[in-house]
């Protein structure tokens, strides 16, 4: 299925309950007391059906990239339509380019794509919430979770743009030490169909 | 039908059992719903709890499904990164020590919270207790152990928390404090589903040298056991279809290279239900 069919709609338009949730064109601070405004435009899912049929890119379906555990909030994990911002197909197609370098599958962990400002992890002020970072926990059959291979592809991806940040690893703060974590910064998109005005 | 006296020498038996087994430390606590015969023999010494704590979290688990905040259905990331209790550094479970292999070729992706509850007590996945745990918090399974009354069970951190233990930080039980939280899953504390569930879960406990091993092969046991390199413990519902079932949970210390810690847990567990139930020793 392509991404024309999925259907791009303005948060702002969405129900009271949802917009509580997504909080579209919000401001939040993140943790270098940076501001930035919260996705407007997503993607409206109908079932994980379509998630699964949804190709972002050649070999990334939009289900990976929006797997989310129970720590979502319930509005958001339990029932359709699901929501993810628009941006995530820069992330697709990012992705696609560092699979065809690194030669093999690459696999984004659950919770480590798109997650909702209302996730238990991260909340807002996680560039997850942006829909622009994946969590890498395998590439082909090697798992990322010690410094020889988040370092690898961590340097892989970092080639491949100067807008890519990768996480170094590490058990601190802003570090990772199971998966490699890597986003595109806080990009947020306007499909053409949709106005800008508030 | 002869009349069974109940406990009898009970103490005196399970003294002799535990000097000849060379253990360290022994404690029982019994709760015989026939008779009503209740039984404690150092019940309020503390032991490490080993993988009895997994009870405590089974409980919590129900809980917290009883309460809505989460569902068996209900998925949850598989990661193999936990923070300890004693200083918040990371560590990690080990698989080979681990019966559910299953579950690491799960991480990255999703688990149902029944599967896990499932595999934290049938097949004492230590992986499975701990992202359990780390769902659910330590502070809210104790506070699930404060609201159903149970004490002589401290719920402290995670499994295999080398830094916690190093620093002390253990789950300690006694036998007196297994026995109430086995009434209170047994009890009106859970949902009546939900009490079913956690029942259901443990008798389907896949290691049976304990408890079970010194009964008659009719019998049904609700139960999880415990073993660390000097703890070797078992606890559980015992069930008879010609009686009411009886509570029992027997707790062990040995020398870490001692022989014959399960055996002896099995031996106790069979002078247990001779008592109870008068029938003459297991032709040997």
């Amino acid at each position: 299925m392509s991404v024309e069919r999925l259907r791009a709609i303005d948060g702002l338009n969405l129900p009271g309950e949802y917009r509580a949730l997504l909080r579209p064109g919000e401001a939040e601070t993140d943790s270098r007391g940076n501001v930035h405004r919260l996705p407007r435009f997503f993607y409206e899912i109908d079932s994980w059906q379509q998630a699964h049929e949804v190709r972002f890119a050649p070999h990334f379906t939009l289900a990976e990239l929006m797997l989310v555990d129970c720590r979502e909030a319930d509005l958001l994990l339990s029932q359709f339509p699901h929501y993810v911002p628009c941006a995530v197909i820069l992330l697709a197609m990012f992705l696609e380019d560092f699979r065809r370098e690194v030669g093999g599958p690459v696999f984004i962990s659950a919770n480590g794509g798109y997650r909702s400002p209302a996730h238990q992890i991260g909340g807002a002020k996680s560039i997850h919430a942006w829909g622009t970072a994946a969590n890498i926990y395998r590439v082909g059959d090697t798992f990322l979770d010690d410094a020889k291979s988040i370092e690898r592809y961590g340097a892989i991806a970092s080639s491949l743009s100067q807008a890519v940040l990768v996480r170094p690893f590490g058990s601190n703060a802003g570090e990772t030490d199971d998966h490699l974590h890597l986003d595109l910064g806080f990009v947020s998109l306007a499909p053409r169909e949709c106005s800008e005005a508030s | 039908m002869s009349r069974v006296d109940v406990g009898g020498n009970l103490g005196g038996e399970l003294e002799r059992l535990t000097a000849e087994s060379k253990a360290r430390a022994s404690a029982v606590a019994l709760h015989d719903f026939e008779s009503g015969f209740r039984f404690s023999l150092r019940g309020d010494r503390w032991f490490h709890a080993a993988s009895t704590i997994k009870v405590a979290v089974l409980l919590a688990v129900f809980r917290a499904v009883d309460q809505g905040r989460l569902g068996l259905s209900d998925s949850l990331h598989v990661r193999n990164r936990f923070l300890s209790a004693a200083d918040g550094s990371p560590f990690r479970v080990d698989p080979a020590s681990d019966a559910m292999p299953e579950l690491y070729r799960a991480i990255g992706r999703t688990a149902k919270i029944s599967a896990l509850a499932e595999g934290m007590i049938r097949a004492s996945s230590n992986l499975a207790t701990n992202l359990l745990l780390d769902l659910l918090g330590v502070e809210y399974a104790r506070r699930v152990l404060r609201d159903a009354g149970i004490s002589g069970v401290e719920l402290r951190r995670g499994v295999e928390d080398h830094a916690a233990h190093e620093k002390g930080i253990n789950n300690e039980v006694t036998a007196d404090g297994l026995l109430t939280l086995l009434s209170a899953l047994r009890g009106d504390f859970l949902s009546s589903e939900s009490k079913e569930q956690a029942i259901h879960i443990l008798l389907g406990q896949r290691f049976k040298s304990m408890i079970p091993a010194g009964l008659p092969a009719h019998a049904t046991v609700a139960h999880k056991t415990g073993e660390i390199s000097t703890a070797c413990h078992d606890m559980g519902i015992v069930y008879l279809p010609e009686r009411q079932p009886y509570l029992l949970a027997i707790l062990t210390e040995f020398d870490a290279e001692q022989d014959g810690r399960r055996e002896t847990v099995a031996a106790i567990s069979e002078v247990i239900h001779r008592s109870l139930t008068g029938t003459e020793p297991k032709s040997k």
